[in-house]
């Protein structure tokens, strides 16, 4: 899933100052399982907001709607009436909600209150972490399904670098070292052999080095 | 006018805090919500409990270990803690908003908490809404 961080109040703020009629607007599938957009977040944040309106003495009208999917167009369309009686969308959807939201509402100003952070999974509740850079060219059968890209500090693609201590990466002692999972994982599932295969230098051309992507599904396409 | 404070308790604590016998010993409104746990408590619950207007408010949860519900007390604790967050970044002090462990049935512990709560609330700005509440009974 896509992974998201809501934004500071004090942000929150000074992004929405120019308006007085806001939606703030969440999306009810990645953002709320990492708890930063979904039906609850909304509701807290705006009651937060108003909280901090009331006592900066400032009016300001907040609405709360919730959109099962901010990326897909037939989900943004419940929220039309919404947006409508509003100056302005305060999304706490990913980018790509935020962007979906703006290209349906052309003339309507849409604003972020989530930074978009990573694709990942729930490691454990209230644990997101960063699984998959989403660089177009998938090698996760060489590497036992750990990812080397994404997990390890320093990208590497034939082995590790020597310098992690007690599984721990050397650039970050939070971070797992993930060419130690990786020989762990091979080893246990008998595939160390696949180590011995040189993997050439990634071609970045897949991820997005090589511009704004898209994906074509002829069969689906009327 | 008294203070107004809203208290959100786990009803294993006290089956209705409608009933705490605060008597003459505490000066105060009570709002009491009751919860089957205090790991019920959202932050939207406590946060809105100020936007109507509460002084303070007081979460009431069983003491560490003794959770009917494993860690429903846990739970609650980080979520106090999480909104006291949010209550510091809007400028609203986030000492109006505390959790007291309490053994069922001590009601002589929930009362020292309330007036704890309302011997501090001098060091507090006024809450808005609260203001806005006081403007209206006047």
């Amino acid at each position: 899933m896509i992974v998201g961080e809501q934004k500071t109040i004090a942000e929150i703020k000074e992004i929405i100052a120019p308006y007085s009629r806001v939606l703030v607007l969440g999306c009810g599938t990645c953002v709320k399982t990492c708890f930063a957009g979904g039906e609850d977040e909304v509701a807290t944040l705006t009651s937060a907001l108003r909280l901090a309106y009331n006592k900066d003495a400032k009016q300001i009208s907040l609405e709360e709607f919730t959109v099962e999917r901010q990326c897909e167009d037939e989900f943004i369309q419940e929220a039309s009436a919404a947006i409508s009686r509003n100056d302005a969308v305060l999304s706490l959807a990913c980018g790509a909600g935020v962007q979906a939201i703006a290209k349906r509402f052309y003339k309507v100003p849409v604003l972020p209150g989530v930074n978009t952070t990573f694709i990942g999974m729930l490691e454990k509740h209230g644990l997101f972490t960063e699984e998959c850079l989403g660089c177009g060219d998938c090698k996760l059968a060489v590497f036992g399904g750990i990812c080397p890209i994404a997990r390890c500090s320093k990208k590497l693609l034939n082995g590790p670098c020597g310098g992690s201590q007690n599984g721990t990466c050397e650039v970050d002692p939070e971070t797992e070292c993930a060419w130690q999972i990786i020989i762990e994982r091979l080893t246990s599932l008998k595939q160390l052999d696949n180590l011995k295969k040189y993997i050439a230098p990634k071609d970045w051309r897949s991820s997005n080095a090589g511009g704004p992507r898209k994906l074509v599904r002829e069969d689906h396409i009327i | 006018m008294q203070p107004n404070i809203t208290i959100f308790h786990c009803i294993n604590t006290f089956a209705d805090g409608n009933f705490l016998p605060v008597g003459d010993n505490v000066n105060c409104e009570l709002n009491m919500v009751k919860l089957p746990c205090s790991g019920m408590v959202k932050d939207v619950f406590l946060l809105r409990a100020f936007e109507s207007g509460a002084d303070a408010v007081i979460v009431m949860a069983c003491p560490e270990g003794e959770c009917r519900h494993v860690e429903g007390n846990i739970r609650a604790q980080k979520r106090v803690e999480w909104t006291k967050k949010i209550l510091d970044e809007i400028g609203l002090d986030s000492r109006r908003l505390t959790l007291v462990n309490i053994s069922p049935g001590d009601v002589n512990s929930a009362i020292d908490a309330i007036q704890q709560t309302i011997s501090s609330l001098a060091d507090f700005i006024p809450n808005p809404p609260a203001t806005v509440r006081e403007t209206a009974v006047a």
